[in-house]
């Protein structure tokens, strides 16, 4: 069974030889593969290369273009900065003040310096993997973006002071976020995944003001394309767990503050499936492979039969090999257990 | 308690800032804590009523927040009604009428960009009374080393949201005591705890902002 077939059955709950492995490697790839971390945000070739060793030696089942909020940013103009050894660095925002919005321009993907990046990442991806491997691109969310040109305690006082301002940023951020997601789709992507992280840390009220109505939009765009859909909101989204599964998303992340059993909910009848749930930290970096077995054979047997295997978040950079390894173990053990 | 103590407490938790605020809309063109701060004065109330009316408004939205049923952005909103009520406090901290407990420095480590836990702390660190040097994210040990340069005595605090940078400050920690030795420096942000805390030689830890304040009052009382 070829990874995207075992997406591909396991997302209508039918029989897989193993659940699909979603972890979300970035930063610990790179480390695997032994280049600085500035190259994997700045050239789509480590990118790649380090997305490969991430198949071959931890069998994950998904190649993905994801690496760092500020790719859509930067090409809008923002200050980033990429020291050699770190994430990249915005210290100053964009939209300083409310009126710099009227200067701001979609981009087209194709002329961003950075978006083009991930589009080629895409393209590579499809030559070495393309049809046997889920080939993940993505976007920020319109909310999340709007608070990466903006600084995100501003944005949020915005919401309170200049609600209509807002919403004409939010308008610009998806259709900006519109179009990468179609570039994406048409160099080869399979899945499209939206990050919207600070989703989490306001009101359910104002995520169905201001988040959920341009998830949709985005995703409709993503199918409309022929693309599977993910949503990806960090931290605690107990409060909003319905309304995600509203968004369109075919995939809806869970983070681990989560209860995973109660995420489970939204995959009845047609829902999305789940994918996570187990603590990135406290299991997979600060725990032992027993504690990181038990974590995945937990999740997977609550989140009900269509939900994927992978940590809240992000796999920390310094994680142990025998954790990610006890993983993969756990996923073929599941299946003979079932 | 006063009545005004009270209804400034009020605008401080709705995040009422002026009468011209549009938030919110249920107290549209009445008084916000700017007014009242003003007319507090001018009618000769102590400042020291003004911080007691910022505190407890604060108290009482970030008790709310720990049960969910306020979030981030209420939280932000009235830490900057607060703010609009202590500028009419900075003359009286200037002159030395009203006492600053002292400083209090406060950035996001190098590395790290997350910054809306340190800004809640900082608001309501200065909503205790002290006064606040807030130096942004990603800040370096350099960084912290000249503003304490700058600000003889203070206490520094610092803030860190990933596992990765979160090792940064015991460097930091380290250079902070071998040049000011009696700086008292508080750690916090979400993978941090009390144990680690501990272990990188931190004099104070807190999972809030109300924690932070506590540990500051301490240490000048
Ligand atoms: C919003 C958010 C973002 C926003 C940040 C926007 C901003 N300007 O702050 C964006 C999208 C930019 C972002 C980026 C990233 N993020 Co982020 N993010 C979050 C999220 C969802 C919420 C954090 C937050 O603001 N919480 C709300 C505040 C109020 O809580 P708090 O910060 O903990 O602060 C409280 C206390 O800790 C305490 N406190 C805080 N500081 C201090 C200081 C002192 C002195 C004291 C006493 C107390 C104290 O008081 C505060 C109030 O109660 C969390 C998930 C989560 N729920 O924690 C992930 C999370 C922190 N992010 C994570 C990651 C991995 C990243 C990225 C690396 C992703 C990537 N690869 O691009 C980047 C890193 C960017 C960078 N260089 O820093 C991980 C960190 C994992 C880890 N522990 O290492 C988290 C935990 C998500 C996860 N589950 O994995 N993120």
């Amino acid at each position: 069974m070829t990874s995207f077939e075992r997406l591909q059955n396991r997302m209508v709950g039918n029989p897989v030889d193993r659940p699909p492995n979603f972890d979300i490697m970035m930063q610990f790839a790179t480390r695997h593969i032994d280049k600085p971390l500035r190259d994997y945000y700045l050239d789509h070739r480590v990118l790649v290369q380090a997305n490969m060793a991430m198949l071959n030696d931890f069998q994950l089942d998904i190649v993905q273009a994801i690496s760092d909020p500020y790719r859509e940013a930067f090409d809008l103009g923002l200050e980033v900065s990429f020291p050699e050894q770190s994430l990249p660095i915005s210290t100053s925002p964009l939209l300083r003040e409310p009126s710099d919005l009227a200067r701001l321009t979609t981009v087209d993907p194709v002329n961003g310096r950075r978006m083009h990046d991930r589009l080629e990442a895409i393209r590579l991806f499809r030559e070495k993997v393309g049809g046997c491997t889920p080939i993940m691109g993505w976007v920020e969310g319109a909310l999340a973006e709007a608070a990466d040109l903006r600084g995100v305690s501003t944005l949020m006082l915005d919401l309170f002071e200049r609600p209509d301002w807002v919403i004409e940023l939010l308008e610009f951020c998806c259709e900006q976020a519109i179009l990468f997601a179609r570039a994406q789709m048409a160099a080869g992507a399979d899945i499209i995944g939206l990050g919207d992280a600070v989703a989490s840390q306001v009101s359910p009220a104002w995520y169905r003001l201001y988040a959920l109505p341009y998830e949709r939009r985005i995703f409709q765009a993503v199918k409309n394309s022929g693309g599977i859909a993910r949503l990806h909101i960090c931290g605690d989204t107990t409060l909003i767990l319905h309304e995600m599964a509203t968004s369109g998303a075919d995939i809806v992340d869970i983070d681990w503050m989560v209860d995973y059993q109660k995420a489970a909910e939204i995959s009845d009848n047609d829902g999305p499936a789940i994918c996570g749930n187990f603590d990135p930290v406290k299991i997979m970096l600060q725990g032992s492979p027993e504690q990181v077995r038990e974590a995945v054979i937990n999740c997977l047997s609550i989140g009900g039969d269509k939900n994927l295997s992978a940590a809240g978040c992000e796999i920390p950079i310094n994680t142990p090999y025998s954790n990610l390894h006890a993983q993969t173990a756990a996923l073929s053990e599941y299946y003979s257990m079932a | 308690m006063s009545e005004f103590v009270e209804q400034l407490a009020l605008c401080v938790e709705r995040g009422k800032v002026n009468r011209e605020s549009l938030y919110p809309p249920d107290l549209h063109g009445q008084d916000g804590t700017d007014e009242l701060a003003k007319q507090a004065l001018e009618q000769g109330l102590k400042p020291d009523t003004i911080l007691e009316g910022c505190i407890l408004g604060m108290d009482r939205i970030g008790a709310k927040f720990s049960e969910n049923k306020a979030f981030v952005p209420e939280l932000l909103m009235a830490a900057k009604a607060m703010t609009a009520a202590m500028t009419h406090l900075k003359p009286f901290f200037q002159s030395g009428a009203v006492k600053r407990k002292g400083t209090f420095v406060i950035g996001t480590v190098a590395g790290d960009l997350h910054d809306i836990g340190k800004n809640l702390v900082a608001m309501v660190v200065e909503g205790g009374g002290f006064e606040v040097i807030d130096l942004g994210t990603n800040v370096t040990t350099a960084k912290f080393l000249a503003s304490i340069e700058e600000h003889p005595g203070c206490s520094v605090g610092m803030s860190a949201l990933l596992t990765t940078t979160m090792v940064n400050m015991e460097g930091t920690i380290k250079a902070i005591k071998e040049k000011y030795p009696e700086t008292l420096v508080l750690v916090g942000g979400a993978p941090v705890t009390k144990q680690y805390a501990d272990k990188i030689g931190a004099d104070g830890y807190s999972p809030d902002p109300q924690g932070a304040v506590a540990i500051l009052n301490k240490k000048v009382a």
